[in-house]
C-alpha cells in the first residue's frame, strides 16, 4: 500500500537526475585524464568536476534513494500511511536546497576541495553549509523512520517487525550515527575557518572525524541494495527467502560493526597510533561477515526459486533461473561485482597489503566497483520494481532493461579492472592529467584508455535507464497491485526480542565507536600544537 | 512479541553480543597496543606502558643522534600563511604611500616600473612584505635593494606592502590579451615536477607568497627564473620555486617570461 | 534443498546448513586477522609505531626539516636517514638518492596541506599530514629509478607533484656521501 507516491517519486526522480548529471561529469573526467585527450586544459576544471561528481554521487544520490525507498518500505511493509508526511517533504526540500547551495560555489570554482574536504584546504563556506543541509535533511528521515516503527510496534505488539522495515530502520540508524563524524568535522573544524572566525585547523583530527563517516557511509549506501537482495529479489523471481533470522542478523551486524572500522582509511596516516589502527583492522575483518552471510542466503534463495521452477542438478539449477527477469539479472550482476569488489576490499583492509595500493587508482577502482557497480545496479533494480507501483503505469520493455543492466555491468568492469591494474603499478589517484609520454608511466596508458571506453559504456547505460523510466511515465495505465516483499521459507513464529528491536545494537554501535574512536579523538583534541594554518582555495585574485 | 527483557544477562542475545564484542575489542586492544608494538624492533620500546602509549598515539620524540646540518647561506625567515596581510588597513596604506616615495625611482610613482624593476602595483601584500624581509635578512641579495631594506623596520615593510597591494594593477605596454598561453603555463610538465604556473601565481589559485606575474617585465621574470634554477636566488622557502625553475628549459623560461609580460 | 514433508525437519536442515556457513565465514575472518598479526610479527611491517609532531609554519626556521638538513644522511650504525618535506607542489629534495640493500629510515612531513608520498614499484606509501611527522623504515632491493608522485589531492597543481627516487649501489652511495653531509640527486 503506497499512499505518498508523489513523495517517493520525487525522491527517486531527484536522485536519478543528480545521478545523471554526475555520471556525465564522471565520463568527462575519465576522458580528459586519459591518453585519448591532449591534456591542454586548466586542471582546476577537473578538480571542480571531481568535487561535484563526488558530492553528488556520495552525498546526494544514495541519500535520496535511501530516503525514498525508506518511505516506500514504511508504507508497504507496515501497511499504513507514513506518519509525518510534512516533515518528509521538509527533509526532501532541505536535501534539494542543500545540494544546490553546495553546488553553486563548486561550479564556479570556489570550493574545488573534492568531496572528502581535505582540510587544511578550505573552500567557500556555502559548499560545506550545503552539505550539512543535505545531512540534516536526511536526519529528518532517520527520525521519521524511527517514529513510524515505534508507533507501529505499539499498535502491533504481537507481530514481528517486517524484515524490510527492520532493515530500513537499521540503515537509517547507521546513517544517523555515522554522519555525525563528518558533521562534527564540518561544523566544529571547517566551517569556523571557512567563515573566517578561525584561521587554523587540525588536519589530523579532521581526517579522524571524516574516517568515522567515510567507511560506514558505504554501508549506508549498501543497505537499500541488501534490502532489495533480501526482500525484493526472492519474490521477484518467484521464490522465497531462505532465512529471515539470518537476514536480520546481517543488518544488525552492519549496525554494530560498520562504525568502529573507519580508521582503516588512515593506515598510512601519521596522527593515529598503530594500536588503534590494528583494532580498526580487526573490526574491519568482522564487517565481511554480514556480506558473506548475505551471499549465502541470496544464493540459497535463488536455488529455492529455481527448484520451484523445476531446476535440478548440483549447478544445473542456475540455468532454470528466470534470467529474462531484470531483477534476476541485476541481482546476479550485482553479486558478481560485489564478489570482485569485496575481494579487493580484503586487500585494502589488510594492515600491510594496503601500503601497496593506498591512494592509488586501485582504490578508485575498488569503490566504483562496489558502489557504482554492485550497489547502484540494485538501485536501478529497485526503481524498475517500484516504478509501476508509483506511477500506476507498467514498465514493459524487459529487453531494454536487461540491455541497460548488462551495459552497466560491462561498463563498470571495463572501467574498474584497468584501474585496479594501474593502481598496482602505482598510478596515484585524483590527478587531472598524466604525461603518458614519460617512460615511467607510459605502461599505464593503454589500461587507462581502455577504462575510458568503460566510462562511455556507463554513459550509454545511464541514458537507457532514463529512457526506460521516462517511457514508463508515459506508458498506459495499469494497476500494479499492492507492493509486497519476499516471504521466508519458514515464517518464524516467534522472533527473539533482540532480533526485533534496536536498543541493544545501538548501544553496542555507540559503545564500540567510543572504544575505537574515543581515545584517538580525545588525544588529538587536547593536542593544540597541531593546529595548522588553513590554506584557502579558490581565493580571489 | 515475547516479554523477554532485552538488557538482561538472562537474554542469551544480550550476553553473547556484549560478550563477543567486548572480547574482540579487548583481544584486539591487547594485540594492537601491547603485543605488536613490543615485537617491533625499530620502536625501541622500554616496557608495557611505553608500548601502550606509543601504540595509542601519545606524541613522543624519538631521540636522534647528531644535530641538524646548518645552512651555509641565509634562508628566508618569514612565516607564510594563507591569511597573511589579506586585510591591510587604511592607516597602513597611508603610511606606505609616504614611504613609497623612496621606491619610485626604480619602481615608478604608481608602482609601475619602466626599468625592468618589478612592478609592485597590485602585488599581493604578503609577497612584497616577504621579499623586503628577505632582502633585509640577506636571504635575497640585490645590490640596490639590499641597502634599502637593511634600514627598514618591520612596520615600514608592512606599510609598504599594504600600500602597493592597494594600488591598481597597470597592464604593461606589451599587453596582448590574445597571446596564446604556452603549454608550460597551462599544464606545466607533470613528470618534471612543474605544476601549472597559475596554480600558485593567482591565475587559477594562490599559494601564499607567490607573486602576481601579469604585466611583469619579461627581462625581470627571466632573470629570476634563471637565478632560481642556478641557485643564485635561494629565498624561496624550502626550494619551492627552485624545484620548478631548475626543471625548466631555456625555451620554456623565455616563453613564460614573454607570456606573463603580455598579461594584464 | 530438502524435500522433507515435515516442515520442522526442513527448517532444522536449513538452520544447520546456515550454521555451517556462518562458522566458515567466521573462520575466514579469523584467518585474515591472524594473517595480519603474523605478518606484523614475522615481517615487522606495521604502520608507524608512534606519533610525532612538527609545526608546518616553521619547518624552514629550525629543527630537522630545515632546507640544509633535508636529503639523505648517513647514521653511525650504517643505516641511512632520508628527510623530506612535501609542499605545494613539490617534494624537497625533489630527487632522493638512497643506497640499495641498506636500511633506510624515511622521515617526512608537510609544510602546508595534506600530501602523500608514494614510490612506484615499491610498497612505500605514506601520508604527509601537516602538524605530524611520518616515519617509515624502508629498504630498496636493487639500483634503479622510481617515480615518486604525491598521492593525495593537495590543490590545483597536484598533478604536477612528481618527485624521483634514485637507488644506487652502496659503494656509489658511500662515494657520493664522502664529499657531502646531506645528499640528494637534485642537479
Amino acid at each position: 500500500m503506497l499512499i505518498n507516491k508523489r513523495l517517493i517519486l520525487a525522491h527517486f526522480w531527484l536522485a536519478f537526475v543528480v545521478f545523471g548529471l554526475a555520471l556525465i561529469l564522471g565520463a568527462w573526467q575519465m576522458f580528459v585524464r586519459s591518453p585519448l585527450n591532449a591534456w591542454h586544459f586548466n586542471p582546476e576544471l577537473y578538480y571542480r568536476s571531481v568535487t561535484a561528481h563526488g558530492s553528488a554521487m556520495g552525498y546526494v544520490f544514495p541519500t535520496l534513494i535511501a530516503m525514498g525507498f525508506g518511505y516506500a518500505i514504511t508504507e508497504s511493509a507496515l501497511e499504513k500511511p507514513l506518519i509525518g508526511t510534512r516533515w518528509a517533504w521538509a527533509g526532501f526540500a532541505l536535501v534539494a536546497v542543500g545540494a544546490v547551495v553546495a553546488m553553486i560555489p563548486v561550479s564556479i570554482g570556489l570550493a574545488s576541495v573534492l568531496y572528502t574536504f581535505y582540510p587544511p584546504m578550505v573552500g567557500n563556506p556555502f559548499y560545506y553549509i550545503g552539505v550539512v543541509m543535505v545531512v540534516v535533511g536526511s536526519w529528518i528521515w532517520v527520525a521519521l523512520m524511527s517514529i513510524n516503527l515505534s508507533i507501529w510496534k505499539r499498535e502491533n505488539p504481537e507481530r514481528p517487525v517486517p524484515l524490510a522495515m527492520f532493515a530500513n530502520v537499521a540503515g537509517s540508524y547507521l546513517w544517523g550515527w555515522t554522519a555525525v563524524g563528518a558533521a562534527l568535522e564540518i561544523i566544529f573544524l571547517i566551517l569556523p575557518v571557512a567563515l573566517g572566525l578561525k584561521s587554523t585547523i587540525d588536519a589530523g583530527l579532521a581526517r579522524v572525524f571524516f574516517s568515522w563517516t567515510l567507511h560506514a557511509i558505504v554501508y549506508f549506501w549498501l543497505i537499500p541494495t541488501y534490502i532489495a537482495y533480501y526482500t525484493i529479489f526472492p519474490r521477484a523471481i518467484g521464490g522465497r527467502l531462505y532465512s529471515d533470522a539470518m537476514a536480520r542478523i546481517s543488518f544488525i551486524l552492519f549496525v554494530v560493526v560498520a562504525m568502529p572500522i573507519g580508521m582503516h582509511h588512515l593506515f598510512a596516516d601519521p596522527q593515529v597510533g598503530a594500536g588503534f589502527k590494528f583494532m580498526h583492522s580487526v573490526f574491519t575483518g568482522l564487517v565481511a561477515l554480514p556480506t558473506l552471510l548475505t551471499v549465502f542466503t541470496i544464493c540459497a534463495s535463488a536455488e529455492i526459486a529455481s527448484r520451484l521452477r523445476g531446476g535440478s542438478g548440483a549447478f544445473g539449477w542456475v540455468r532454470a533461473l528466470p534470467w529474462q527477469n531484470p531483477i534476476m539479472l541485476a541481482t546476479a550482476l550485482s553479486l558478481v561485482m560485489l564478489g570482485f569488489g569485496g575481494a579487493g576490499g580484503l586487500i585494502n583492509m589488510s594492515y600491510q597489503l594496503d601500503a601497496s595500493i593506498h591512494n592509488t587508482q586501485w582504490i578508485t577502482g575498488h569503490f566504483h566497483l562496489i558502489f557504482g557497480g554492485a550497489i547502484v545496479i540494485m538501485y536501478f533494480a529497485i526503481a524498475y520494481d517500484l516504478w509501476p507501483h508509483l506511477t500506476g503505469r507498467a514498465l514493459e520493455n524487459f529487453g531494454l532493461m536487461r540491455a541497460q543492466l548488462w551495459l552497466w555491468f560491462i561498463g563498470m568492469i571495463v572501467t574498474t579492472f584497468p584501474w585496479h591494474y594501474v593502481g598496482i603499478l602505482g598510478m596515484p589517484r585524483r590527478m587531472a592529467f598524466y604525461d603518458y609520454a614519460n617512460p615511467a608511466i607510459s605502461p599505464q596508458a593503454f589500461s587507462v584508455a581502455i577504462s575510458t571506453v568503460g566510462g562511455l559504456i556507463l554513459l550509454i547505460s545511464g541514458v537507457l535507464f532514463f529512457v526506460v523510466l521516462i517511457r514508463g511515465q508515459m506508458a498506459h495505465r495499469s494497476e500494479a497491485g499492492a507492493y509486497r516483499f519476499s516471504v521466508p521459507v519458514h515464517m518464524p513464529e516467534r522472533i527473539p526480542v533482540a532480533l526485533n528491536s534496536f536498543g541493544l545494537w545501538l548501544a553496542l554501535m555507540v559503545g564500540l565507536t567510543v572504544v575505537n574512536y574515543g581515545y584517538p579523538i580525545g588525544q588529538l583534541l587536547v593536542l593544540k600544537e597541531t593546529n595548522v594554518p588553513a590554506v584557502y582555495v579558490g581565493a580571489s585574485r | 512479541m515475547s516479554e523477554q527483557k532485552l538488557f538482561s544477562f538472562r537474554n542469551p542475545w544480550f550476553g553473547a553480543s556484549v560478550g563477543v564484542s567486548g572480547a574482540i575489542a579487548v583481544l584486539a586492544a591487547l594485540a594492537g597496543l601491547i603485543w605488536l608494538p613490543m615485537v617491533q624492533p625499530d620502536l625501541k620500546i622500554s616496557g608495557i606502558w611505553d608500548a601502550i602509549c606509543s601504540a595509542a598515539g601519545v606524541p613522543r620524540t624519538v631521540p636522534r643522534s647528531g644535530g641538524a646540518q646548518q645552512p651555509d647561506f641565509k634562508t628566508s625567515n618569514v612565516v607564510m600563511t594563507s591569511q597573511m596581510l589579506t586585510h591591510p588597513d587604511q592607516v597602513s596604506i597611508g603610511r606606505g604611500a609616504t614611504l613609497a616615495q623612496r621606491c619610485a625611482i626604480c619602481h615608478g610613482p604608481q608602482g609601475v616600473s619602466d626599468a625592468n624593476s618589478p612592478n609592485l602595483a597590485g602585488q599581493y601584500a604578503a609577497v612584497t612584505y616577504k621579499e623586503l624581509n628577505d632582502f633585509k635578512a640577506g636571504a635575497r641579495v640585490n645590490a640596490v635593494m639590499s641597502p634599502f631594506a637593511a634600514n627598514m623596520g618591520n612596520r615600514d615593510m608592512l606599510d609598504l606592502a599594504a600600500y602597493y597591494s592597494f594600488l591598481p594593477r597597470v597592464p604593461s605596454s606589451h599587453l596582448n590579451d590574445n597571446a596564446p598561453a604556452p603549454q608550460i603555463v597551462i599544464t606545466g610538465a607533470p613528470m618534471r615536477n612543474i605544476a601549472p604556473c597559475g596554480a600558485c601565481h593567482g591565475d587559477i589559485d594562490i599559494k601564499a607568497g607567490s607573486p602576481w606575474l601579469g604585466g611583469q617585465s619579461a627581462v625581470y621574470i627571466k632573470a629570476q627564473l634563471k637565478a632560481f634554477a642556478s641557485g643564485g636566488r635561494r629565498n624561496d622557502i624550502s626550494q619551492q620555486m627552485r624545484n620548478i625553475a631548475r626543471q625548466m628549459t631555456a625555451e620554456e623560461i623565455d616563453a613564460v617570461a614573454l607570456y606573463y609580460e603580455a598579461q594584464p | 534443498m530438502t524435500t522433507e514433508s515435515d516442515p520442522h525437519l526442513g527448517e532444522a536442515v536449513a538452520a544447520r546448513i546456515e550454521r555451517r556457513w556462518a562458522t566458515l565465514s567466521i573462520a575466514i575472518v579469523g584467518v585474515l586477522v591472524g594473517m595480519a598479526i603474523f605478518i606484523g610479527i614475522d615481517h615487522a611491517t606495521m604502520p608507524q609505531g608512534h606519533v610525532e609532531t612538527a609545526d608546518p609554519k616553521t619547518l624552514h626556521l629550525a629543527g630537522e626539516f630545515i632546507e640544509s638538513n633535508l636529503g639523505s644522511a648517513m647514521e653511525a650504525d650504517g643505516s641511512v636517514t632520508v628527510r623530506a618535506i612535501g609542499q605545494q607542489y613539490s617534494f624537497t629534495p625533489q630527487c632522493i638518492v638512497v643506497p640499495s640493500g641498506t636500511p633506510v629510515t624515511l622521515r617526512a612531513t608537510s609544510a602546508d596541506v595534506v600530501h602523500g608520498l608514494l614510490i612506484e614499484g615499491t610498497n612505500i606509501n605514506t601520508m604527509l599530514v601537516p602538524g605530524y611527522v611520518s616515519e617509515l623504515p624502508v629498504q630498496f632491493k636493487a639500483p634503479g629509478e622510481h617515480a615518486m608522485p604525491c598521492q593525495e589531492f593537495c590543490g590545483i597543481g597536484h598533478q604536477g607533484m612528481w618527485g624521483k627516487v634514485k637507488v644506487v649501489d652502496k659503494a656509489t652511495f658511500l662515494g657520493m656521501m664522502a664529499s657531502q653531509r646531506r645528499l640528494s640527486c637534485v642537479d
